[in-house]
């Protein structure tokens, strides 16, 4: 399972400025990897292309064992003529509801079942959306922004179980959330501004898996070499 | 919301009435041009019931034709909601079929059908097909991406989900357009009677013009303006009643 | 230089000349009844060959149509002279309407029915009995049908009333068999058309059995009346000049063309036909002046409004027709 782009450029139509510019990078095997940076950097624009969005970019993207890419973005909504959990339970495939009901718990969702969408928090709302997305068949998951609003603590529940639940699959997460990204992923591929020209790195981060130990001083080495490269 | 639009009309009639008796007043009219109170109760108690069921048969054929409007309207809506060939094809020949004023192709409608029941149907449907076509067109052809986007990826999009899902996320611009396209299919039957039926309001407004009889005209309209409310106040009442079944509510706000 | 301002002088004193004897031309609306055509031919002559102008008039005729009442404008002081129908007339003044009537212009009324001549001939008032005929529901037709089934005792069982509108299909497709038509515009139309797939047609007139209901009168407001009296009489002798000359058979070709100038729909074989037709009913006979008054039919008409119920109570419509032309 690979993910490589080489040379990659990417301009939004009727733009003169390049969203993406000569980007290469190679993420290998199944894992929880990042994508992090600053704001308007081009991480969904990327997300958009690898799921194989129609817009036309340079350079390639190799999807190498990899049938299924699904992207989720935060502002995702369900429809609100039904409960979320009517709606969960007409999009589960045949054979998933163990791992559904398993999701809803850790997910922490069971109390909201029978609420509509539009009546959930904002962070429910993200979560049960992730939820229909973990249940489909996929090989790469893209996760954008997919937990914003939800609180530390369960986000980093939640990242585990993941992690744990689907160690085959590859993601990529997009965050904000430097120590998260730092401490829960395997690769980070962080956009410099483009302001200072200082193009992508891929940087190495802690992967810490399920009752992990947390090593305080090799987070702030993978925090300050993030912190560095953009 | 039905009251409010009962009395909300009574407001307007009553500013016409007055507005008609001070013009009255001021160029010392004749009841002949403009008809004072007394000859205005005096006509209402002659033709109040007939009028009552004239209306009541006028909007017997505006409901029918409101709903074959709300059908021709969803079926080329959603049939012409693709940006491809045939999407296209569907709205402009809607839309040429409307260029065409309906006083003008009313004669041929009732030289081919005669002046029954269905020529009045069909001006009907027509008068009120157009706003609600428009008001389709738009909201079909405009993707809900943040509900869509899943069943797109994982592809489970189907027509009817799609149809569905624009809908409901337009469920309150559906229903206003709904309420208000039935005062056009009662104005619209309203024509056609005026043009050629043997039945209606319209049919009897016809015959007080020929009897100059402004009274009666002015019963008539009362009468429609009643009616008309009513049966909005209705439709807008059934559509509230279906958004809160529905649930209808947007980005976590509650209703 | 001086020959110069002596014909500048002369110029400007002949259009301040022009200019004082236009403004002596007293400014008058008439509203006609109904759209240009044959059937207003006296009026549109009055006008373009200046009975009006000579009579020190300025006149500015203009044109009717079903939605255009001249007793309205009258009342709302946009008109001064108009058309009218005598079911028209009766019916404000049963509401209260100051208006008089200044002469009658159809000494023959033009609505009539048209029907077949392959069927028999209505001879009698019972002739009509076992026939489909058409009316037109709340117009005049309907009022003076109602008239005449009642006059000969014909039973609503006995025939078949269908209401009929402007389209002509039922009675060409022999659904309806006596149709409602003006005898000087639809019934030239509708005969030319059967002529034409060798039909023959006859016309059932109200009034050859004895129901005489008045057509179209001249009117003014009674304020008019009496205030400007020599007004009024200056400008219907203007009109009943014009519509005279209109008449004259040794004038067609030019009253024709007058018309043809303001209804340029009508083709000229129909326009002629009906101008006959109108002749015929505006002066039916060389010893009836056009405008005559025809009393005795003005109170028939007020009588069958009354019992038709068209009007509440009576007008005495006698003491509002001008005596400025009476038979």
């Amino acid at each position: 399972m690979q993910l490589e782009c080489k040379h990659l450029n990417f301009t939004y139509p009727g733009s003169d400025v390049a969203v993406i510019n000569n980007l290469s990078f190679s993420m290998k095997n199944p894992g929880f990897n990042a994508l992090f940076g600053p704001s308007g950097v081009g991480k969904t624009s990327l997300a958009k292309l690898i799921a194989r969005g129609n817009a036309r970019y340079d350079g390639d993207i190799m999807w190498d064992d990899m049938e299924t890419i699904l992207y989720t973005y935060n502002l995702e909504r369900l429809p609100g003529w039904s409960s979320t959990g009517g709606h969960l339970s007409k999009v589960t495939p045949p054979g998933k509801e163990g791992l559904k009901e398993h999701l809803v718990q850790v997910f922490e969702l069971t109390d909201v079942l029978g609420s509509r969408f539009s009546q959930l928090s904002m962070g429910q709302q993200n979560r049960i959306n992730l939820i229909r997305y973990l249940l489909q068949e996929f090989d790469l998951l893209i996760l954008d922004e997919s937990l914003a609003n939800v609180d530390e603590k369960l986000r980093e529940t939640i990242i585990l179980a993941i992690k744990d639940l689907f160690a085959d699959k590859m993601f990529l997460y997009i965050s904000h959330n430097l120590m998260e990204v730092s401490k829960f992923c395997r690769q980070i591929l962080v956009f410099g501004k483009p302001s200072e020209n200082k193009g992508c790195f891929m940087i190495s981060g802690q992967d810490y898996q399920n009752k992990y130990h947390l090593d305080k001083k090799k987070l702030d080495l993978t925090m300050l070499e993030i912190m560095n490269a953009f | 919301m039905l009251f409010r639009r009962i009395y909300q009309f009574l407001i307007v009639y009553i500013i016409g009435i007055g507005f008609l008796l001070a013009i009255k007043a001021v160029l010392s009219l004749s009841d002949y041009v403009i008809p004072g109170i007394p000859l205005v109760i005096e006509t209402a108690g002659q033709v109040f019931t007939g009028y009552f069921f004239d209306v009541m048969n006028t909007l017997s054929v505006t409901v029918l034709g409101q709903g074959i409007s709300i059908i021709m309207a969803f079926t080329v809506g959603i049939a012409g909601r693709k940006s491809s060939w045939i999407g296209s094809f569907i709205k402009v020949t809607a839309y040429n079929i409307q260029a065409y004023p309906i006083v003008a192709l009313a004669p041929i409608i009732f030289i081919l059908l005669g002046d029954g029941f269905i020529p009045r149907l069909m001006i009907a449907s027509m008068i009120c097909y157009f706003p609600l076509l428009l008001s389709v067109l738009g909201i079909m052809a405009t993707p809900v991406t943040d509900i869509e986007h899943f069943y797109i990826v994982t592809g489970r999009m189907r027509w009817q989900l799609e149809v569905k899902i624009r809908a409901f996320e337009n469920l309150s611009k559906l229903t206003t357009v709904i309420a208000g396209s039935a005062t056009l299919a009662m104005a619209g039957t309203i024509v056609a009677e005026f043009i050629a039926a043997n039945a209606g309001i319209g049919y009897s407004i016809r015959i007080a013009l020929y009897q100059s009889d402004l009274a009666k005209i002015l019963i008539a309209l009362f009468m429609i303006g009643i009616i008309i409310s009513i049966y909005q106040g209705i439709l807008e009442t059934l559509g509230e009643v279906i958004k809160v079944k529905w649930s209808i509510s947007k980005k976590g706000e509650v209703l | 230089m001086r020959k110069r301002t002596v014909i500048s002088l002369i110029f400007l004193l002949v259009l301040m000349s022009a200019t004082s004897l236009q403004a002596k031309d007293v400014q008058l609306n008439y509203r006609l009844k109904w759209l240009f055509n044959s059937s207003v031919a006296g009026d549109i002559y009055a006008d373009v060959n200046g009975y009006f102008k000579a009579a020190g008039l300025s006149v500015t005729v203009k044109e009717g149509s079903p939605e255009k009442n001249a007793i309205n404008e009258l009342e709302l002081r946009h008109a001064d002279f108009g058309v009218a129908s005598a079911d028209q007339v009766i019916r404000a003044l049963d509401k209260g309407a100051k208006i008089v009537v200044l002469a009658q212009l159809f000494q023959v009324n033009p609505m009539q029915w048209i029907y077949r001549a392959d069927q028999p001939e209505i001879k009698t008032l019972q002739d009509l009995k076992g026939r489909n005929i058409g009316i037109t529901f709340g117009g005049n037709d309907e009022t003076v049908m109602n008239t005449i089934l009642a006059k000969a005792g014909i039973s609503k069982k006995e025939v078949t009333i269908t209401g009929v509108r402007f389209d002509f299909t039922p009675f060409f497709m022999r659904k309806v068999d006596v149709w409602p038509v003006y005898r000087n515009s639809q019934g030239v139309i509708l005969k030319d058309k059967l002529a034409k797939e060798g039909e023959a047609v006859y016309f059932f007139n109200p009034a050859d059995f004895g129901v005489n209901f008045v057509a179209n009168s001249v009117i003014t407001s009674e304020v008019m009346l009496k205030n400007k009296p020599a007004v009024v009489e200056t400008f219907l002798g203007a009109l009943l000049k014009g519509w005279e000359a209109a008449m004259d058979p040794a004038n067609e070709a030019d009253v024709l063309n007058a018309v043809k100038r303001l209804d340029t729909s009508t083709h000229d074989a129909i326009m002629q036909q009906q101008l006959a037709a109108t002749r015929d009913l505006i002066k039916p006979s060389p010893s009836i002046p056009i405008g005559t008054i025809d009393m005795a039919a003005w109170q028939q008409t007020e009588q069958i409004m009354l019992k038709e119920k068209q009007i509440k109570k009576p007008v005495h419509i006698e003491t509002r027709l001008s005596r400025l032309v009476q038979k």
